[in-house]
Formats: C-alpha cells, sequence, structure tokens
C-alpha cells in the first residue's frame, strides 16, 4: 500500500488526513500540542496509520502546514539576530515604514510595529554599490574580518545581511556572508540577494531578517520532527506547505523558513483549488472557515491569487491588509482576506445599541456557551445552534451540545439589550458575522477589479458550510461547493499540492524590443536556479511574470507572460498586456512609455498524489433521519428535513430548505437551492430557476 | 488631516449648482479655500448618485494632486503672499456635463507644468467617485433609495449618539489652550493659535478667539483645514472606534473668528497650512488634557518637504518632492514614536524609499538614521528626529519647507523641547550652507551634500523622574548617547 499523508496544525486543531493509493482516505483531529506541535503531529500519523492498517514505510509522503514562523515572528521567540548592512543605514529597519489606519489614527498612545533588531546587534558596514549595479565602493577583505569579527565576539543567532542595491550587483553582499560563514561555522545566514532579490530596501531587508529570525527555531523543529519519525519507522520525505501553495522540501524549509509564513492559509486555498478541477470550474472563490477567523482567497485555473504585499500581523478594515502595519514579506503569498468571525467570535452589543460579533473569540477553551465547558459568553456558534442549523446531538470527538447553555447566554448578551426574541436574536448574530465575512470575499474580489458571479464558491472549515449558501446568494453567485470532510479541508488540500520554487530578480529597463534578449536570458538564468533547487527530475511547468510600470511611477503591477520566450516580436504583444491590466487595475488608459522593475519565475514539479477520494454508494432507505426546526432567510422559522452526509451517494439530491449533518460540520441548504452529491461525495450547492 | 474637508466642500457645491440643476452623469471639480477647499492642489470631486431621478447622495474624492501652476512648482510656493500665487483656483465647476468632458479640463491642464501628470490624478479623482457612485448605486437596488435613506441616517445617528456618551463623561469645564507658531517665513512676528474648549453635557464648544490675525504669508489654514483638525483632535479624547462620519460633527460647535490663521479672509495664501493645523491640534490637546490629565501628549515635529530638481544630460527638467518627519511628542505613560510625523499625519509608508529613488534620480543618499538626543527629554521622551545626508550628483535647485525648526516643538508638564531639525548644504569646498526653515530656488553643484534634520518631539514630565533604567535602555538602543544621558539626565552609563 502507498500512502500519502497531510497535517494541518492550527491554533485548535491538528488534523492528520491519510490518503490510501486505493482511493481511501482517513481523518484524525486532535487537540493542538502548544509546548511542542510534534506531539500531536506524530500521534495523529501513528493514529491515522494504525485506520489504515497500513505500515510506517507504506507512508511516500507527509505534507506539513505549520504556523510555526508566523508564531515565532508574532509571539517574538525567535533568537538574537544579528543585523548586517551599508554604513549609514543601521536605522533601517528600526525607521520602517509604519501607517497609521482604523482605530489607529486617533489613537494618542499609537506605537509602531518594532521588529525584533537590537542597535547592539546591528553591524554598519563600508561598502556602497549603486542602482546600476556599478560597485561605488568595494567591500575590502579587511572590512569584512572588521564585521565578521565583531560578529563573532557578539555570537548572534542567525545573522541577516542586506546591502543597498544588492540585488543589483550581489557581489559585496555575497563576500560578507561568505566572511560571516567563514567565522561563524554552523551559524544561519541569511543574504538578502539569496533570500529575494527585489528592489526596495526596507522590504528586502525585513523579508531577509525575518528569515534570519524563523530559521534557527524552524531548522531544529524539522530535524527534531524528522528524527521522531524515524523513530516510528517513517522514512519517507517531510514536505512543508508554502504561502503561495506550493510545497517545499523540509531542506529548503530549513534554508528559507520565512516563505512559510501563511502555511496554514494557503492549505485552504489549495484545497478549494483541487476541488475546482473535479468541478471543472476555472474560478473558485475559497471560503474557509474556522473557530476564530474565516479567510477569502481566490483560485484561478487551479492557481491561486497570489500577493507580493504580504504583512505579518499587519491589519486594516474589514479583511483587507494595509501596507505597513505589519512586517512585509516580499515573497509571494496567498491572497487572502482574514476577518475576525468564526464559529467562536463572542456577540455583544455595544453602549450604543448596536450588535457586534468578533473580535473576541471564546476559541476551544472555554469554547462558546453550548459546548458547556465553562464558556458564558454567546458565540456564533451559539447562534447556530438556535437557528437549528447545528446538530443538537453534539459533534465529532465526543463535544455534546447545551441548547440552555446557548440560550443563557445569547438571551443575556443580545436578545434582552435589542428587545428581540431568542431566534430572531440569534439570527441577527448570524447575519452581522455574514456581513463581516462578506467585506473579506469583497477585498478579493470586487477591490481586485474580479466579479465574484464569475465564480463557484467552496465553503469549509467547521462553519463555514452553515454560512456559505446565504453568503454567495448576497453576492449573486449561483454555485455553491462544500468538500467531503469539510472540516479538514486544510489537511487534504496539503497531499493535493505540487512541489514548487518562486524566485524574482530585479531589472529596471525601458520595456521595448531591443531589450528582449537581455530579458530572455535572465529568465533562462531565474528557470536554471529554480530547478538546481527542485531537481530536475519529473514533469515541471514554468510560469513567468513580470512587474511593469508607466514610465515616472513609483508602484509597479504584476503581468502573467505568455508561454514560450521573450522575443523583439513579442514586446508590443506584453505591453499591450500591461495596458490592459493597468485600465481594468485603475480605470485610467496613459500614453506613456512602459518599464519593467522585476522578471518572476514560478517552477511547479509535479508530484504523485493519492487519487481523490470516492464518494460511497446511497444507503438503502434514504438519507433523511428526522426533521428539526430551522430559522431560513424569507420563510422563516420552518420544520427541515435532517439528512446524514454519509448516507448519500453520488447524484443524490436534495432540495431546500434543508440540512446535511456530516460528523464535523453541518451543510446549510436554504430554501430555492438544490444540493446534489458529486461522484468524489462533495456537495453541490446550485440556486433553482 | 481630511476628516472634514468634504462636508465642509459640498455646501458651496449646492449653492453654486442646485440639486434640480444638476444631471445625470454630471461631475463637478473645486478647490477654492474660501470655499471649502484646502489650498490649490487638493482638488474635490463630487458626483451626484441619482435615485428615482434626483440626487439623492455624492460620491466625493480628494487628493493632493500633481502641479496646478502658481509661483513654484508643485505647490511648494513657501514665500506665497496670496492665494494666486498657488495655482489656479476653481469655484465648483462641472467637469463633465451629462458624461461629456468640459473645457475645464483642458484648463488645468493648460495651468500645469505637468499636465499629463495632473488630468492623470483628476481623472484618478473621477475614477473613484464613479467607483462611489456605483457601489451606492448597487446599494439602492438593492435596499431602495428610501431602505438606504434611513441606513445612512441610522449609521450618523450611531456614530452621533457614540460621540455624545463619550463626551458625557468628560467633566464639564471650559479648559484653554494655545500654541504659538514661530515664524510665517515672511514677517518678523510669531502667530498664537488659542483656544477655549467647553465641556457642556454631551455636547463641545471649540472657540478660537483671541487667535492671532492671518499671515500675510502662506501658513493660513482654510475653515475647512482648520475644521479637520479640531475633529481630529476632539476624537483624540473619545473611544477611537466610533466610525467616522458627520454625526461625528454634530455635538460639535466650532467658532472661527473670521481674519485669523485659522479662518483667514481672501485672498489669503494657505498652501503651508500645515504648522497652524498642527497648532490648532496641540492647543486642544493641551486644552482637553486640563479635564483628562491622564491625557498630557507633547508637541511632535512635524513634517519637512523638500524639493530637488535639475535637468537630465538630454535636457528634460527632472523634479522630485520629498518628505520626512519629526518625532511625536511624548505621551502619559509612554515615549514618542521616531520621525513618524505629527499625530495627525498618516505615518513613514509615504517616505519613498532609497533604492528606486537612486534608480530614478542623479544623487546619492549617503547615511539616513535616527538623531541620537534629539528626542526631548522628560519623564516621557519625545520621539527621535532623522538625519538624512544626500549627496547630488548634478547640479541641484533645492526647495525646502520645514515647520518648528526655528523653536522646536516644546516639552509639556516640566518635560524638555525637542531638538530642532534644520536644513544645510555643504559644499565641496567644505563649508557648510545653513538655509531658513522656508526658502525655494537654492543652487547647489555637483558633488554637494544636502542635509536636512527633522525635529524630535516634546519631553512629557520633568527629567528627574525618568527612570534611569529607561535611560539606560536608551542608550543602549542608540536612541540617547552616553553624554546625553549624562548632561539631560544625570545618568553616567559606561560606553
Amino acid at each position: 500500500m502507498r500512502c500519502f499523508a497531510g497535517v494541518d496544525v492550527g491554533g485548535t486543531f491538528t488534523d492528520v488526513v491519510l490518503g490510501t493509493d486505493d482511493g481511501r482516505t482517513f481523518v484524525r483531529k486532535l487537540l493542538t500540542t502548544h509546548a511542542d506541535p510534534r506531539d500531536a503531529v506524530v500521534e495523529g500519523l501513528r493514529l491515522a496509520l494504525a485506520d489504515a492498517g497500513a505500515a510506517p514505510d507504506d507512508l511516500v509522503r507527509i505534507v506539513h502546514g505549520t504556523t510555526l514562523a508566523t508564531n515565532v515572528i508574532l509571539e517574538r521567540k525567535g533568537g538574537r539576530i544579528a543585523f548586517v548592512t551599508t554604513d549609514g543605514f543601521g536605522d533601517l529597519l528600526r525607521l520602517g515604514r509604519d501607517a497609521r489606519v482604523e482605530d489607529d489614527r486617533y489613537d494618542l498612545w499609537f506605537t509602531t510595529p518594532q521588529p525584533p533588531v537590537e542597535r547592539s546587534l546591528t553591524f554598519e558596514v563600508a561598502e556602497r554599490t549603486l542602482a546600476d549595479g556599478t560597485v561605488r565602493q568595494r567591500l575590502e577583505p579587511a572590512e569584512a574580518d572588521r564585521v565578521a569579527a565583531g560578529l563573532a565576539a557578539a555570537r548572534p543567532d542567525a545573522v541577516a545581511i542586506c546591502f543597498l542595491h544588492a540585488y543589483a550587483d550581489p557581489a559585496n553582499e555575497a563576500a560578507m556572508a561568505e566572511a560571516c560563514r567563514r567565522a561563524l561555522p554552523g551559524t544561519f545566514v541569511a543574504a538578502s540577494s539569496e533570500v529575494w532579490p527585489e528592489v526596495r530596501e526596507y522590504e528586502r531587508a525585513m523579508t531577509t531578517f525575518m528569515c534570519a529570525y524563523v530559521g534557527p527555531v524552524m531548522t531544529t523543529y524539522l530535524s527534531g520532527l524528522r528524527q521522531r519519525l524515524v523513530d516510528l519507522g517513517i522514512a519517507c520525505p517531510v514536505e512543508v506547505m508554502e504561502s503561495s501553495g506550493g510545497v517545499m522540501s523540509a531542506e529548503a524549509a530549513s534554508r528559507r523558513p520565512v516563505y512559510t509564513v501563511e502555511s496554514g492559509g494557503a492549505a485552504g486555498v489549495v484545497a478549494a483549488g483541487a476541488l475546482s478541477r473535479s468541478l471543472g470550474a476555472d474560478r473558485v472563490l475559497s471560503f474557509d472557515m474556522g473557530g476564530t477567523t474565516a479567510k477569502a482567497g481566490i483560485v484561478t485555473d487551479g492557481a491561486p491569487g497570489l500577493t507580493h504585499d504580504f504583512q505579518i500581523g499587519g491589519k486594516g478594515s474589514f479583511g483587507g491588509t494595509r501596507p505597513g502595519t505589519g512586517f512585509p514579506v516580499k515573497i509571494p503569498v496567498v491572497d487572502l482576506a482574514e476577518v475576525g468571525a468564526g464559529g467562536g467570535s463572542i456577540a455583544w452589543v455595544d453602549p450604543a445599541g448596536s450588535l457586534r460579533v468578533g473580535p473576541r473569540s471564546a476559541g476551544s477553551v472555554p469554547g462558546p456557551a453550548c459546548y458547556g465547558r465553562g464558556g458564558t459568553d454567546a458565540t456564533v456558534t451559539d447562534a447556530n445552534l438556535l437557528l437549528g442549523y447545528l446538530n443538537p446531538d453534539g459533534l465529532a470527538g465526543g463535544v455534546s451540545l447545551s441548547r440552555a447553555a446557548a440560550e443563557d447566554a445569547l438571551g443575556r448578551a443580545v436578545a434582552e439589550p435589542l428587545g428581540v426574541d431568542l431566534v430572531d436574536a440569534a439570527w441577527a448574530v448570524h447575519e452581522v458575522a455574514n456581513a463581516a465575512m462578506a467585506a473579506a470575499i469583497h477585498v478579493v474580489t470586487v477591490q481586485r477589479g474580479l466579479d465574484p458571479r464569475d465564480f463557484v464558491m467552496v465553503g469549509f472549515g467547521g462553519a463555514g458550510p452553515m454560512h456559505v449558501a446565504r453568503l454567495a446568494q448576497s453576492f449573486g453567485i449561483a454555485t455553491v461547493a462544500v468538500p467531503w470532510a469539510a472540516g479538514v479541508a486544510s489537511a487534504l488540500g496539503l497531499v493535493s499540492a505540487d512541489l514548487s520554487v518562486d524566485r524574482v530578480r530585479t531589472r529596471v529597463t525601458a520595456l521595448v524590443p531591443e531589450e528582449a534578449d537581455d530579458v530572455e536570458a535572465r529568465f533562462v538564468a531565474l528557470e536554471q536556479e529554480c530547478r538546481a533547487e527542485l531537481g530536475a527530475e519529473g514533469r515541471t511547468t514554468v510560469a513567468r511574470s513580470v512587474d511593469a510600470r508607466h514610465r515616472g511611477q513609483a508602484h509597479q503591477i504584476t503581468v502573467p507572460l505568455l508561454p514560450g520566450a521573450v522575443t523583439a516580436a513579442a514586446v508590443p504583444e506584453l505591453i499591450e498586456r500591461f495596458r490592459e491590466h493597468y485600465r481594468d487595475a485603475y480605470g485610467v488608459q496613459l500614453d506613456t512609455p512602459v518599464e519593467l522593475v522585476n522578471l518572476r519565475v514560478r517552477l511547479t514539479r509535479l508530484v504523485e498524489k493519492p487519487p481523490a477520494p470516492v464518494a460511497g454508494a446511497p444507503v438503502a432507505g434514504g438519507s433523511q433521519v428526522g426533521t428539526r426546526p430551522a430559522r431560513f432567510a424569507d420563510v422563516g422559522t420552518v420544520e427541515a428535513p435532517v439528512h446524514r452526509w454519509e448516507r448519500m451517494g453520488p447524484g443524490d439530491s436534495l432540495v431546500g430548505p434543508c440540512l446535511v449533518d456530516g460528523t464535523d460540520t453541518t451543510v446549510v441548504v436554504p430554501p430555492g437551492h438544490r444540493a446534489e452529491v458529486d461522484a468524489r461525495g462533495d456537495l453541490v450547492l446550485t440556486v433553482e430557476g | 488631516m481630511h476628516g472634514a474637508s468634504l462636508r465642509c466642500s459640498l455646501p458651496s457645491l449646492l449653492e453654486d449648482h442646485p440639486l434640480d440643476t444638476m444631471r445625470p452623469g454630471d461631475v463637478f471639480a473645486m478647490n477654492d479655500p474660501f470655499r471649502g477647499g484646502i489650498h490649490a492642489n487638493d482638488i474635490v470631486i463630487f458626483r451626484p448618485v441619482f435615485a428615482e431621478g434626483r440626487p439623492r447622495w455624492f460620491g466625493g474624492t480628494l487628493i493632493h494632486v500633481a502641479d496646478v501652476g502658481g509661483a513654484a512648482a508643485g505647490g511648494l510656493a513657501a514665500v506665497a503672499t496670496d492665494t494666486f500665487a498657488e495655482g489656479i483656483l476653481l469655484p465648483p465647476v462641472r467637469l463633465y456635463a451629462e458624461g461629456a468632458e468640459t473645457d475645464v479640463m483642458r484648463i488645468i491642464g493648460r495651468n500645469s507644468r505637468v499636465p499629463d501628470k495632473v488630468l492623470g490624478d483628476v481623472k484618478a479623482l473621477v475614477a473613484g467617485a464613479h467607483t462611489v457612485a456605483r457601489r451606492v448605486e448597487a446599494l439602492v437596488e438593492r435596499y431602495g433609495a428610501d431602505g438606504l435613506a434611513a441606513f445612512v441616517e441610522g449609521s450618523l445617528a450611531y456614530a452621533e449618539r457614540r460621540t455624545r456618551q463619550e463626551i458625557e463623561a468628560l467633566p464639564d469645564g471650559t479648559y484653554r489652550g494655545s500654541f504659538t507658531i514661530d515664524t510665517d517665513g515672511i514677517s518678523e512676528r510669531t502667530f498664537d493659535v488659542a483656544v477655549a474648549v467647553t465641556v457642556d453635557g454631551d455636547r463641545v464648544v471649540v472657540d478660537f478667539d483671541g487667535t492671532s490675525p492671518q499671515s500675510g504669508g502662506a501658513i493660513n489654514s482654510s475653515v475647512s483645514q482648520t475644521t479637520s483638525g479640531v475633529i481630529f483632535a476632539v476624537r483624540c479624547f473619545l473611544d477611537p472606534s466610533i466610525p467616522m462620519n458627520d454625526g461625528c460633527f454634530r455635538p460639535i460647535e466650532v467658532r472661527l473668528p473670521p481674519g485669523t490663521v485659522v479662518n483667514p479672509s481672501p485672498p489669503a495664501a494657505c498652501g503651508g497650512r500645515i504648522v497652524t493645523v498642527a497648532a490648532a491640534i496641540d492647543a486642544i490637546l493641551d486644552a482637553l488634557s486640563g479635564c483628562r490629565p491622564e491625557h498630557g501628549v507633547a508637541p511632535s515635529g512635524l513634517v519637512q518637504v523638500f524639493t530637488l530638481t535639475g535637468v537630465d544630460d538630454d535636457g528634460a527638467r527632472w523634479i522630485t518632492l520629498l518628505y520626512e518627519f519629526g518625532g511625536i511628542g511624548a505621551r502619559t505613560g509612554s515615549d514618542g514614536p521616531d520621525a513618524t510625523g505629527a499625530f495627525f499625519l498618516g505615518g513613514r509608508s509615504v517616505i519613498p524609499q532609497i533604492e528606486p529613488l537612486e534608480g530614478q534620480y542623479p544623487f546619492v543618499v549617503r547615511r539616513s538614521r535616527l538623531l541620537p538626543d534629539s528626542g526631548g527629554p522628560g519623564r516621557w521622551r519625545g520621539g527621535l528626529g532623522v538625519e538624512t545626508e544626500i549627496e547630488l550628483l548634478v547640479d541641484t535647485v533645492v526647495g525646502v519647507r520645514g515647520d518648528r525648526l526655528e523653536v522646536p516643538p516644546p516639552g509639556a508638564r516640566g518635560g524638555e523641547p525637542g531638538r530642532p531639525g534644520g536644513w544645510e548644504l555643504r559644499r565641496g569646498d567644505g563649508t557648510v550652507d545653513r538655509l531658513g526653515s522656508r526658502q525655494s530656488g537654492v543652487e547647489a553643484k555637483a558633488g554637494d551634500v544636502f542635509v536636512l534634520r527633522t525635529s524630535g518631539g516634546g519631553g512629557l514630565g520633568p527629567v528627574a523622574e525618568r527612570s534611569p533604567d529607561d535611560v539606560r535602555a536608551d542608550v543602549a538602543e542608540g536612541r540617547v548617547s552616553p553624554e546625553g544621558a549624562a548632561r539631560d539626565y544625570g545618568v553616567e552609563v559606561a560606553r
């Protein structure tokens, strides 16, 4: 037997999904072990292998989704990092590029995000390269030795080097890195020209610094995990989901750990992408609603939408993050809008009488009031229980639900202050949560110039299937899909991802036919770097794009290239594509000349994956197991038929209003919707008539 | 800093163009500082949103556009003496009539040194107003015009209710504050901005009686700009999470004596008003900290603006307008943030990075660093200013405009002032020319080094009360030098 495992470590649960080569899927959900997340990872793998009756050496691939990098940065648990930069610019990271947004504007006590860089570990180096790559001041060996000696005396946990214009000519920086590695053998050294050689010193330096900050922790974590798996007899490689939806080897993740900052979020979007292929949908809106947050992202032709402006710990309004509110990293990251609305989000009435949901969350401890674990705040989950959506018999993992506790909490927090009955209060909480999540969907669609009506919406996560159909309706989206095992969809997404690597090179030049050969040569060189990283074997695909702008502008937009070499003849077409993108983005047409800023390459190596799960045959006697009263828009409370998901088979079809209970979630099928089971067991909802 | 700009402009539009004369597809432009505008470069665009055949709402947008003429390129007429030196003035006029571009667009273009840029900016404003209108129309389609109107009134009433609740929590009384502006760059005198803030139940009256007469220079702050400063400063004492809309203004009455720097009469120049609106804000913060002693803040270093311009090898003119920020004043309980401008400004994200600048313009930045010891000493230290050195590779003409340089941001409650910033040119022959706060047309040679330093924020509370551990931490992080620790705080720190 050959098995493939996806392991997704989240804030509350560690999900392990094991897929076998004969199409079976085994799921284990464990509480995350925060002291050492590897405990739950290893235990979950052991249990899932036992469930499948598989031996440790049947495992051919483990893909790991981890929030380790983000947690290390946000909780400031990295080590002491030396920052080495050009003379005169030691304050580069501390000066920062903060923006005052939202509440911060009127807060006299606002603080700017301060990176974990220490002045005493900052080293300024006599050297200088200019924008065109000319080395104005060469790094003299004596100067490199002086700095390296200072570093050796300071004994940092890792070193980050960023010299001005090192993207244009890395010679000085490379010489410095070499001297550091000599002086500090075994110490993690990150150089900006190796990590992400893109123009703009602040973001490049921060990306490099964060790489160094996370590096030692990630290396220790992954090598320790490796050892514990070997102890279990598991010898297959461990791969890590990176932020743009590809997968990297553990070795690569140790070298460039900052690539994993959005590892967990990316897995969900990849899962939605995998579903898009089986649905035959070229545009999918991924909607992942868990315990504390909801995330929206898009997938076009199987590829997740990406951003190059990711902010670690960033904030903004309504799911959009704003530059200057966190620590920027320039690597490509899935473009996710995130709002603090999840099953555990707490509902409250503010002093002026307005109903609010979140941003505080009851989390898993104490959890929603209805869990009966000591929570007394009214949450979205409590509202969903009172609306009849949640299966009152309880959830997977033996969580029983107390209707009385939910009524008590919601009555006190919402119904009484607003002077409405309990079900109206619950409905209002559900709708306010939906409005917050709609804002996130708006960010990744309308704000990006995309019409949400062109998308199929995929809803997953523990709470997603209860909200997705109503949300889709508000955007005029006609088709909704809820994947089988929706509660662990992200872990399933991990095993459907391919290996990939992204590289960038800044090259500021006029976009004219005479430059085509030079640009092509640079692209070929970038691709060779990618192949060196991923290995040559197997089938690969290459995606090229450029960042371009009108001459005189400060900012650029990314334009994907058509397949094929960049030739003089192809340049006019590329210029036209840029102008089209520009028009779409800004609504105005300019005639000024166009210049290139960055060249980007993404190389993907296609890997073996487990076959898609196959839905079981329908159970004799039908899928309906009863009814329960549930509240819907327009029709109010009705006695809704309740179906069991596992009793349904391909082609089975239901008409809303009805509810489909799965092991870890309930799919709400509103009036006017038809729900059908596809070959994989997914539920596809369409608006009738 | 534009919290009141659209609300102050709209009444003038309606005065000149009654609702029943507006047609679908009309777009209006305006910038007159004496009709709700700020200064010439801040162009306001309004587009009516029609429902049931009549205008019910407006989409409005505002940015600082590229050059619109006037005495100096880029709207930096540092020493303008009237509004006509600051660029073309637009009373409320139709930019589009029923969807067709009017001749106004060509007039704006013809009055600019960079017509393509300014028209690009204006069209971006129009595109923004269209987007607002389209989205409002979608809401009308979904909720009906009356449904939307009910929602709008509901959210205004909500913001008003929360603002009143928060004002009610402030102790009643009249609180006075003031701030003195060091110079207007023209006359020999200083300017006082005086304010009395009266908290009366759930309402506030902000009265600038006693403020100095308007300046013959450019530091005058129009009604619109002063009102933005007032709402900003008052909101700093309320729950920051109250949504910002017109409901917040309803409990606040603003009294601006005509003919003063906070409400100038025509034809006063208004382009250099940052220093005045900052003074108005600091005066209100000073006043209101009288009713909320725990809300003490010291004044901040402000924004310093400069232009570098020259002619490149093939004869084309290049021009760049850049900023740097001073340190923020100390707050009770917290040192001021470094080099991020006054409280009402947006933060360092607007400052371009060095690599792209050096790729575009003929200069090399030699250093950019926080200035140790520039933050005003005190129990709580002011934020630091910065020092940037720019080596000019070709002959360059320099223009500068800075405030709070001659008299630095003062300390509060016994704290010390921040260290004043300034401008200088280090000439190739070794001489150093100090530039004034506001100066344009300064000629520099290739090889000269242009140096700018921004002011540190004021300190708060007596120096003697600062913990020596905090001083030592500042020394370790380079914010205070060992000499500064000994001199300003009496704390000896080993080097």
